[in-house]
């Protein structure tokens, strides 16, 4: 029974860092292949600012969170005004930037060490709750007309911009926000795991967590979410087959982009009233009410 | 009344030149025609006019201002409208989200507050989907509401792109090749909606096409283009009859 | 800070800068003509850095001949990869992000692959000429650097006398730029599409032998990739000859960066200058800049 509340919370967690690629790919169409980079600078800053600086663990979390926008502001600004490609290759030198950052800095980080016995203060409660908000959050994004304009965007920037929608702005603002979650996420892993090091999350990874979201559909938070989850638990679960399992993750996403353009849940989405009528059908407590 | 002032723009791309020294003037409640062959530049110049690209010299004034260094959304959100050659709509979003999306920049209203979808934001929602609904019965587009643009027939595309740029109640609307793709009797319908738009919010219009029939109908004055420079420009009899456009243009389709 | 070390650093960085420029424009020449970031290079990078071990210890021992076979069999695995995925992509006329997600995907199925298979072993290339080294004056300069930086200089001279002067190598440049004419040129689009795969592949061949030589081969190799992006960006995306430039550039900065300032610092600094690069000025080295299609 540990061991699967271990795989739930793992799942659940990983869950987090796939999130961020909602906004800002499936809805605004930007690929960034450095957020594993703003997880590593969750991670790192909540850990540090707890360990050396005695900050309380929430404090150290809205700090993560807080210079992870600020960080992803100073990126999208030179990078977000110019083509689709600056951004993503951009992106990519930052994650590899990170790295020589935190080697660099080893009195503070412990360079290629990491940092070892950081407390274990997030438990699966807290990354429940967290997955729910965030996805009810993201839900709830693409409803506005903001998740809209951001639609139009990925769609056509050019007719986006001529129809009076301001392209930076918007790119800006879910770029900020897909910071904040991953380093939100990253700082949760720090007081979770209990052991960060600067390789947890290279760019390949920030890769793979698109190529996870392509498989279930980038019009589909629902898809994203459950590929994810179907993902981490498989790894989790078969261990052995661990080496393989992104060669296979590969193959897979090839052939969905080759024969399932739309992914594998295309523009299906689970509605939240869906969800809690059918959570009211199932909970006894509830029936008991009627 | 002056709506729109082009002040001797052009435009090079990598030594090419695109536009050539072109300049206008744009009445209110006018239809201005640009005409001449392919690769004349056209289409260039409503990139310069509408701010999807920058001009390489020149200064394009609109209601008196300058807006030369203004991005394309600012100058959209001050009054100028566009459509496309090659059809641009919203495929991801439904016919009637693809007018709304356009009708934003129109609603007041911030991000925290559309996230709680507070009671503004749902009473002038409320008003946005009226109106757009009722562009749409205009545009006879009403029972494709909630279908995706690419599962529409062309011409419906047509329509619904012309109606896109019309919703925000634009002062100046650039139509490139609005006619292109489409058959006699929807040439018709388009003839027939332009004038009635036209008419009905006192618009000033300037269109780009090759559909003679249709420019000589509807324009009340006629510029045409050859290699990036103006060589003509006049009421459409003038037009017809000037030596220099039947070599240019006319010469080859007569 | 004497005369002599900047030399020598110029030197070391000039040869480091060829592999760099080559793999700029490896990576180049694929986003001129289907413009999108083409990760699946560093993937037939390292394909290429195994098969070039392989060839060089199991077969010749010679480096030319090695680096040829290597070389070529590159360009056939990136026509067989544009044969396989992209091309089945293109017909599909899936949009462009499609393109740099499958070419990310290989690049991951690749690096994974051979971590599973090989992670755990170290594949030296024979020793050839890497202990060799010549002197002028006060500097030391290995041959094996020279022999790179050669090799390096005939490729790029060859690659451009093609594209400016062979019919084919014309009609590849006419496809790179906005108005696709090769059509027009009555050369087939297909074939100009797979000739430029296999041009790319030639070059992350020869990339892939020089870095397995000068480093030793492992399944990340093809992440040194970054650095011709990185100069492809400097350079300005689009441009082959700026990409050339900054590759050298990139070489010579990072040689005195390493070795005045010190390892660790050198990716922090070469990043943020680019961000400031990118802010002052975003069309890079060549002044071209890429606007979208109306």
């Amino acid at each position: 029974m540990m061991f699967y509340a271990r795989v739930l919370e793992i799942t659940l967690l990983y869950t987090i860092f796939v999130i961020w690629i909602y906004p800002l790919t499936g809805l605004t169409g930007l690929f960034s292949l450095g957020q594993g980079a703003f997880i590593v600078l969750g991670a790192y800053t909540a850990a540090i600012s707890y360990l050396k600086f005695g900050f309380n663990p929430v404090i150290a979390i809205i700090f993560a969170v807080l210079l992870g926008i600020a960080v992803g502001a100073l990126i999208g600004l030179p990078t977000l005004r110019l083509r689709k490609d600056y951004f993503l290759l951009i992106t990519f030198g930052f994650s590899e930037m990170m790295r020589g950052l935190l080697l660099w800095t080893a009195q503070l980080t412990g360079g290629a060490m990491g940092i070892a016995g950081i407390p274990k203060y997030v438990r699966l409660p807290t990354i429940s709750i967290s997955v729910l908000v965030i996805l009810l959050f993201m839900s709830n994004l693409k409803k506005t007309r903001f998740g809209k304009n951001c639609i139009a965007i990925k769609d056509d920037e050019l007719a986006a911009s001529a129809i009076g929608i301001n392209v930076f702005s918007h790119k800006m603002k879910v770029f900020m926000l897909s910071a904040a979650v991953s380093a939100y996420a990253g700082a949760l892993y720090a007081f979770n795991i209990m052991f960060i090091e600067p390789n947890l999350f290279n760019w390949i990874e920030s890769a793979k967590l698109i190529i996870i979201v392509f498989v279930g559909g980038l019009n589909s938070l629902t898809g994203a979410f459950l590929t994810s989850v179907i993902y981490y638990t498989f790894g989790e679960v078969f261990r052995f087959a661990n080496v393989w399992r992104d060669v296979i993750l590969g193959f897979i996403v090839i052939l969905v982009i080759l024969f399932r353009e739309k992914g594998l849940f295309g523009n299906w989405e689970f509605s939240i009233t869906k969800i809690f009528r059918f959570l009211i059908h199932r909970l006894p407590t509830s029936k008991e009410g009627k | 009344m002056e709506v729109l002032k082009v002040d001797s723009i052009s435009k090079n791309f990598g030594g090419v030149q695109a536009v050539k020294d072109y300049s206008m003037i744009q009445n209110d409640n006018i239809i201005t025609g640009i005409i001449g062959p392919n690769g004349a530049g056209k289409t260039t110049i409503f990139n310069l006019i509408s701010g999807v690209q920058q001009l390489s010299s020149g200064k394009v004034f609109f209601n008196g201002n300058n807006i030369t260094k203004n991005s394309s959304f600012e100058r959209t959100r001050m009054g100028i409208s566009r459509t496309f050659q090659n059809i641009r709509l919203f495929n991801n979003l439904n016919v009637i989200d693809n007018l709304k999306v356009a009708y934003g920049f129109k609603t007041e209203y911030n991000f925290w507050q559309q996230m709680i979808n507070s009671g503004k934001v749902r009473r002038v929602e409320k008003e946005v989907h009226e109106f757009a609904m009722s562009y749409l019965t205009d545009f006879g587009l009403e029972k494709y509401k909630n279908y995706k643009p690419d599962s529409l027939a062309y011409g419906l595309r047509r329509r619904l792109e012309f109606a896109r740029a019309l919703i925000v109640n634009p002062k100046l609307v650039l139509l490139d090749e609005p006619a292109a793709g489409l058959n006699p009797q929807e040439i018709h319908d388009l003839i027939d909606l332009i004038s009635r738009i036209q008419e009905e919010q006192k618009l000033s219009i300037i269109l780009v096409e090759h559909h003679m029939e249709l420019v000589m109908k509807i324009c009340t004055r006629i510029h045409v283009l050859d290699f990036g420079q103006k060589i003509a420009e006049g009421k459409p009899e003038e037009i017809r009859k000037n030596e220099k456009v039947l070599q240019a243009y006319l010469g080859d389709e007569v | 800070m004497n005369m002599d070390f900047i030399l020598q650093q110029i030197l070391n960085g000039v040869s480091l800068g060829g592999v760099y420029a080559l793999e700029a424009v490896g990576f180049g020449i694929i986003f001129n003509i289907l413009k999108f970031s083409n990760f699946s290079h560093g993937a037939v990078l390292t394909i290429c850095a195994y098969i070039g071990f392989f060839i060089s210890t199991h077969i010749v021992s010679q480096m030319i001949p090695a680096l040829v076979i290597t070389a070529v069999l590159g360009g056939f695995i990136a026509v067989l990869l544009e044969k396989l995925v992209f091309r089945p992509i293109r017909i599909k006329k899936r949009p462009l992000t499609y393109f740099f997600v499958t070419s990310i995907t290989v690049m991951m199925i690749v690096q994974k692959t051979f971590s599973a298979l090989w992670g755990r072993y170290y594949f030296p290339y024979p020793e050839m000429m890497k202990s060799a080294v010549t002197s002028f004056g006060e500097l030391v300069v290995s041959k094996i650097y020279l022999m790179m930086l050669a090799i390096t200089a005939i490729v790029l001279l060859g690659l451009t006398i093609f594209l400016k002067k062979t019919k084919m190598g014309i009609a590849i440049r006419a496809a790179s730029s906005d108005s696709w004419a090769p059509a027009l040129m009555g050369v087939d689009t297909d074939f100009i599409i797979s000739l430029t795969f296999f041009i790319a592949g030639i070059l992350a061949g020869i990339t892939g032998f020089f870095l397995g030589m000068t480093y030793t081969v492992t399944p990340f190799i093809g992440e040194l990739m970054l650095k011709g992006i990185i100069a492809a960006i400097i350079g300005g995306m689009g441009s082959l000859g700026g990409g050339v430039i900054a590759g050298i550039l990139l070489g010579i900065t990072e040689s005195i960066i390493v070795a005045k300032v010190g390892a660790s610092v050198t990716p922090i600094l070469i990043y943020l200058s680019i961000f400031v690069l990118l802010l002052v000025r975003p069309q890079g080295i060549s002044g071209k800049l890429y606007a979208v299609k109306a």
